[in-house]
This record gives structure tokens, sequence and C-alpha cells, in this order.
């Protein structure tokens, strides 16, 4: 039997007041256990399109459903159903690694962990256990996106959405953040990433959707993916971004 | 949820690197204010004890009844550690007799110019210029900040409501700023304890109620910054913002006030009333020695005629008449004089109580303005403590006088130097002066006008008032802002 989709976009359109048009009439949906990727270039309309998930814009037209739950209609029930991790995830620079992720996760609506849940969830997400008590002035971008991912984890959502994660990354690191992503996707999240890393995209999506100047363009499953099929996507993809 | 974010922003603030060392440079100011208010205090009370006990002594040895001269002093209270007001500005000793009205002279910046360059920085100026800034340097990005740090998103990405956490904010930063100005109050009133100042129940619950206007005012700016943090995107925007409303509130409109209302109510200076005085005078004597000559030219009429014997006759006779008639005419011309002069004293008084109202109500839109009024009437040095002074002495002296005449008609004596001529003793000079010392211990005390907690409190009620609507309106103004704040 199909699962319901928990993330879903339905003919999604956002123009800014400025007329620029950034998301065309979007749709596509996310499953539990799936990993959607969202690609595309610079100005693609990637970032347009997950904030609308998360109700910091209202759509012109359309909607994006989290759990069954129209984002601008009811933000509240909807964002109780997803977890964020944005491009450069930004925590308090004068707290420690595990004080911001005791008020996140809290603000996330979960409470009840104790230290040792903390220190388990940084070592899954790979911070090492010295940091786990040091403020966040000295932490590198990798880092971040650790907590911030950890974070993520901890807010136990069944849907999470991410914001070009791994851009910035080392490659090690970009391998090892989509590792654990694949290991969520595991657990049953469904997980919604957006990025213009076209290989990254293939390693570990199960759909892939291409976006360009707003529109989906293409949208492919894993299954459907072959060592041609790589080349025409990476040249329409660099169209995009070329634009 | 709220609790989580009250108590996030409070560790944000208390735990910032600035925070301590603020907090401790600004309560050691304060604590060193009180500390120094008090040993003024003290040397208040010193002085007040000795010169009334000299006062006493001289009044004791006076020569007779006739020159009893009382001295009247104000005496120190202790809500002047607090609020200094008007209290260094104006007289504090005013001589009470019967030949010369009541005026109150030596304020402490007359006898001590000192003091007056180096004025006294009380609690209330620290609380109105100092924590007022604090209040806005720890709030002024409040929001801005966090969108510009990136945490606003991750926080929106949850299911927070921003009602709720704007709340949390202006909690959370309240109680982080309000809680470390305690400290310093509860260490003031225990200084208070330990160095003995004497304070009434009455005087606890006036400084009480400065503590709570003192809150409120560091609640205005509370509200204030974060009305301007999230009115702003940027916080180098609403830093900027916060100086100059700081500026404005606390050092400009409360004295455009006053201006302004120096400009619209125009009150002519003591020398302009002094001349218009001086020229009634003159003209009710030019219009008395006019009157003079005709009564001379009618009492010379009858006379014309007469012998040299006669005319000298008719003069003797009714030289008497003339003499208190021409008195009498003198003194109604006096009279005259001196009710004009009241009447316009009283008018120029009505009129500076004008501008004083029209000031207060033009500066009181700065809530620093509103702060300082409510201060000052609370401790009691408020603008009408002369008049309440004043207005004391006035029922005094007569009080003293009558008990002078009444003294010097029970000893008999006339008072001044009597001097008899005798044939047959010589010349004798009594100087009326009784034997021993005066008694005047059922002589009439003055009554320091006393402030009650009500007399106080309702006048400081409309500011107080205000205050409230300030730190409300501040808040509603954040609120609605930030209910359509974009946090991406
Ligand atoms: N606040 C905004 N106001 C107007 N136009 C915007 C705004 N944010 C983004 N855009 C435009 O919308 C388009 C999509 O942007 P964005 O969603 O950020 O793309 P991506 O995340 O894929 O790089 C771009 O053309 C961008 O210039
Ligand atoms: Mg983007």
């Amino acid at each position: 039997m199909e699962q319901q989709p928990l993330l879903e976009a339905n003919g999604l359109t956002k123009r800014y007041e400025d007329g620029a048009l950034a998301v065309n009439n979007v749709s596509f949906s996310v499953r539990p256990g799936e990993i959607y990727a969202m690609l595309g270039g610079n100005g693609a309309g990637k970032t347009t399109t997950i904030n609308l998930f998360l109700n910091f814009l209202e759509p012109t037209s359309g909607e994006a459903r989290i759990a069954g739950i129209a984002s601008h209609a009811d933000p509240l029930a909807a964002k109780k159903h997803v977890a964020f991790v944005s491009e450069n995830v930004m925590l308090y620079t004068n707290f420690t690694a595990v004080q911001n992720l005791a008020y996140f996760v809290r603000l996330g609506g979960r409470t009840g962990y104790t230290t040792e849940d903390y220190r388990r969830v940084l070592l899954r997400v790979g911070l090492q256990e010295e940091a786990h008590h040091k403020k966040l002035k000295g932490f590198s971008k990798g880092m971040r996106q650790k907590c911030g991912i950890a974070i993520a984890i901890l807010k136990d959502a069944p849907a999470i959405l991410l914001d070009e994660p791994t851009s910035g990354l080392d490659p090690k690191s970009g391998y090892e953040f989509m590792q654990l992503l694949g290991s969520l996707r595991d657990e049953g999240k469904a997980i919604l990433m957006s990025t213009h890393d076209i290989f990254r995209a293939k390693e570990s999506a199960d759909t892939i959707g291409i976006m360009r100047q707003g529109n989906l363009v293409m949208q492919q499953s894993r299954a459907a993916l072959s060592g041609e099929d790589l080349e025409r996507l990476y040249m329409e993809h660099m169209a995009g971004v070329t634009e | 949820m709220l609790n989580t974010l009250i108590t996030h922003e409070l560790r944000t603030i208390v735990l910032s690197p600035k925070f301590s060392l603020t907090f401790a440079v600004t309560s050691l100011l304060m604590l060193l204010s009180v500390a120094v208010g008090i040993a003024q205090y003290h040397d208040a009370v010193r002085q007040y004890e000795t010169t009334t006990a000299l006062t006493q002594q001289e009044m004791r040895e006076a020569r007779g009844w006739m020159s009893l001269n009382n001295t009247v002093l104000r005496a120190p209270d202790p809500m002047q550690i607090f609020v200094a007001g008007v209290n260094d500005d104006i007289g504090r000793i005013s001589a009470v007799n019967s030949f010369r009205g009541i005026k109150l002279t030596h304020s402490t910046y007359s006898d001590d110019p000192v003091y007056a360059v180096f004025r006294f920085i009380d609690m209330a100026f620290i609380v109105s210029v100092v924590f007022s800034l604090l209040a806005l340097l720890f709030t002024y990005d409040a929001v801005n900040g966090e969108a510009e740090r990136g945490t606003l998103q991750l926080i929106f990405s949850n299911a927070v409501p921003r009602a709720r956490y704007i709340l949390g904010k202006f909690i959370g930063a309240w109680l982080g700023l309000i809680v470390p100005l305690c400290i310093p109050f509860m260490l003031s009133a225990l200084l208070l304890i330990v160095w003995s100042v004497p304070m009434s129940p009455d005087h606890w619950l006036r400084l009480l109620t400065l503590y709570g206007t003192s809150i409120l005012y560091v609640t205005v700016f509370i509200a204030a910054g974060i009305l301007l943090s999230t009115a702003t995107k940027r916080s180098s925007t609403s830093f900027l913002y916060s100086l100059v409303s700081w500026v404005c509130l606390v050092f400009i409109v409360p004295r455009a006030g006053a201006t302004i209302a120096g400009q619209i109510v125009v009150i002519p200076t003591v020398a302009e009333v002094e001349a218009e005085r001086d020229a009634f005078a003159k003209d009710r004597w030019a219009r008395y020695e006019e009157t003079l000559q005709t009564t001379w030219r009618s009492r010379n009429a009858p006379i014309e005629s007469m012998t040299r014997e006669d005319r000298e006759a008719y003069r003797e006779q009714h030289m008497w008449e003339w003499m208190e008639e021409d008195d009498r005419n003198r003194k109604q011309v006096q009279k005259d004089i001196d009710a004009f002069a009241l009447s316009a004293n009283e008018q120029q008084r009505n009129r500076k109580a004008e501008q004083e109202r029209l000031a207060f109500a033009l500066s009181r839109f700065s809530p620093a303005s509103a702060y300082h009024l409510a201060a000052v009437n609370l401790a009691g040095t408020d603008i009408t403590l002369k008049a309440r002074y004043e207005d004391a002495l006035n029922i005094y002296r007569p009080l003293f006088t009558a008990y002078k005449d009444k003294k010097q008609k029970e000893s008999g004596g006339m008072g001044g130097i009597r001097i008899e001529v005798n044939t047959d003793t010589g010349v004798k000079i009594d100087t009326g002066r009784e034997k021993g010392v005066l008694d005047i211990s059922d002589m009439p005390r003055f009554e320091q006008p006393q402030r009650s907690f009500r007399d106080a409190a309702v006048p400081a009620m409309i500011d107080i008032g205000l205050l409230g609507f300030f730190s409300f309106a501040a808040f509603a103004g954040a609120f609605v802002r930030f209910l359509r704040y974009d946090v991406r």
C-alpha cells in the first residue's frame, strides 16, 4: 500500500513583491523513507520553495503541505512535523553545543532528553566529544552543520527540510553528511533536500527534481537514473546555472 | 515553551561578557551615591541640631522679650539621600521675627559652592540616566540581532507562536535587567539600617514606591529597545536610533519643555516686578504730597484773616488733630503700596505656577521627566518644598510674635532702654534686662511640615501612570511589529 506523502507541493507559486517569479506552479511529494533532492543552480527557486514550506513566505498561489497540513493555513500545526537544517546553520556563539541543542530541541517541543542523549546524537553526527561543551564561537561551518542536523534528529519530526546542507563542506564531511541522511531515510524520515551538486544528489537521493528559473523542469526516480541520464541531467542543470 | 524562551533570553543577557562588568560598575556607582547621600544627610542633621541648640541658647540670653528673635531651620529628611531634587538649592534657614517677612536663605549650594560645582549625583539621576541607557544597550538588538545572526530562522522553523516569542523576549530581558537593579536597591536599604538613618514606616513606603517607579521607568526603556529592534532590519540602525532617542528623551525633551513653556507663558522678572512696585509707590507718594498741599491750604484758609496771636492759638489747638490725620494718610499710603506689592507677588506666583504646569505637561512626553517628577514628589524634594516651608513658617510667625508680645506684657517691662532724669537721683539708665535667662520652655515650637505617604504618592500617581502607559505602548508597538516581522 502506498504511504501518504509527508511533504507535498501543489501548484506552489511565489511571486515576490518586486515581481520576480521565484517559484512557478511546482508540484511534487516526498514520502516517508524517501530522500527527494531538489537540484538547481543559484536563483532556481530552491530556498524560496523551502521557505514556503516553513511559512517564512506566503505562497502567491498553490500550497505546501506538511503531514497533510497546509503551511500557510496552520503554520504552528504544520511545523510540528518538520525539522529544518539551513544552508548555514547559525547558533548562539556564546553558548556551548549542548546548550544550543537543549534550547532548540525544547523549542521543537521535545523535553526529557538527558546529557547522555545529547552526547550520543552529537557523536552520531560526528562532532568530536571535546567540542560538545565548547562555546560555538570557534566552530567551523562543518561543525555547525553537524549541530544543525543533531537538532533535527533530536526534534524527531517525521519530515526534514535541508537547504543546500553540504555546500561549502569539504568532500569528506559532505560524504559523511550524506551517509547520515541515508541512515535517517532508513529510519523512515521523509527528507527534502536542495542542492546544486548533481553527484551528491545522485549518490543518495531516491528522487531528483531539477529546478530552473522557478520551474520544476524534470523529475526522475533513482531507479530510472542511468549513466547517460546523469550526463543529460548535468547539462540541463548547468543550463539553469548559466542563465 | 514560554519558560524556555524566557530562560534563554535571561541567560543570553546575564551571561553576555559586557553584562557583569556594567552591572558591577553601575551598582557600585549607585551604592556610592547612597553612601555619600547618607553621609551628607548625617552632616545636615548635625548642623541642624547644633544650629537649633545655638538658636535656643541665644534666645534664652536675649536682652529681653522685646528683642527675642527666632531662627527656624529646615530639618533634613532621609529621602533627600535618594532624590536631591531642589533640596540643596533652596534655603534652609529663616529668621522669624515681627518686623521682617519669612525668607528661606542659606542653601547648601550658596553656603558651599564647591558642592554646586560637583553636584551630588543621587540615585534617581543614576537610574534615569545610566539605567535607561543600559536598558537600551541590552535590548536594542533583541530581535534584529537574532535575525542578522540567523538564529531567528531556526527558532521559527519550529512551532513557536510569534506572540509568545516576543513576550518571552520582553519578560526575559526584563528579569535580566531588573533583578540586577534590585540588588543595589536592597543593599542601599541595608545601608540605611546599618548607618541608622531614622526611617519612619512612611519613609519606607515612599522608598519602596520610588524603587517601584524606578523599575517601571527602566521597563519603559526595555520595551522601547525591543520596539526599536523590531522596527528596524539592522542592529546598527537600531543602535543609532536608540542612542538618539535616549539623548532626546533623557536630556532634550525635559529641557525643551521648560524652554517652550517659558516662551509661551511669559513671567515678568523679579526686577520688573520691583520696578513696577517702585513706580506705583512713587506715584502714590506724589499724590499724597499733592493732597497734603491742598490740605495745608484748606487748613490755612480760615486763619488768613486772623491776628498773629489768634493764628498761633488756632494752630496750637489743632496741632494734634492735624498730625494724626497726616499720619493716618501716610499709613494708608504705605498700606496701599504693601497691598499692591502683595498682589503683584501673588500674580507673579500664579504665572509661575502656570508656567511650571505647562513645562511639566510638555516635558512629560519624556519618560525621564515623568520619572523625575514622580521621584521628587515621592521624596518630598519637589518644587513645592519651598512653598510648603514658607506656608508653615507663615503659620508659625504670628504664633511666635503673639507669644513674644504676651511674655513682654507679663514681664511688664517695656523692653528697650528707659532713661530717667531726676533732679534728686540724677540720670538713671534702665536697659530693661530681666534678671537671669529668659524662660522659653513654653514657647510654641515650629512644626516641620510633615509629608505622609499619601501626600507624596498622590501627586506622583499621574507620572507613575504615565510610565505604565509608556511601557505598555512601547511593548504593544513591538508586539504588533513583530507579528509581521520577516524571520528569514
Ligand atoms: N526577498 C526576495 N525578493 C525578491 N526576489 C527574491 C527574493 N529572494 C529571492 N529572490 C529571487 O527569487 C529567485 C529564486 O531565489 P532562491 O529561491 O533564493 O533561489 P536558490 O535558493 O535556488 O538559489 C531568484 O531569482 C532571486 O533573485
Ligand atoms: Mg538558496
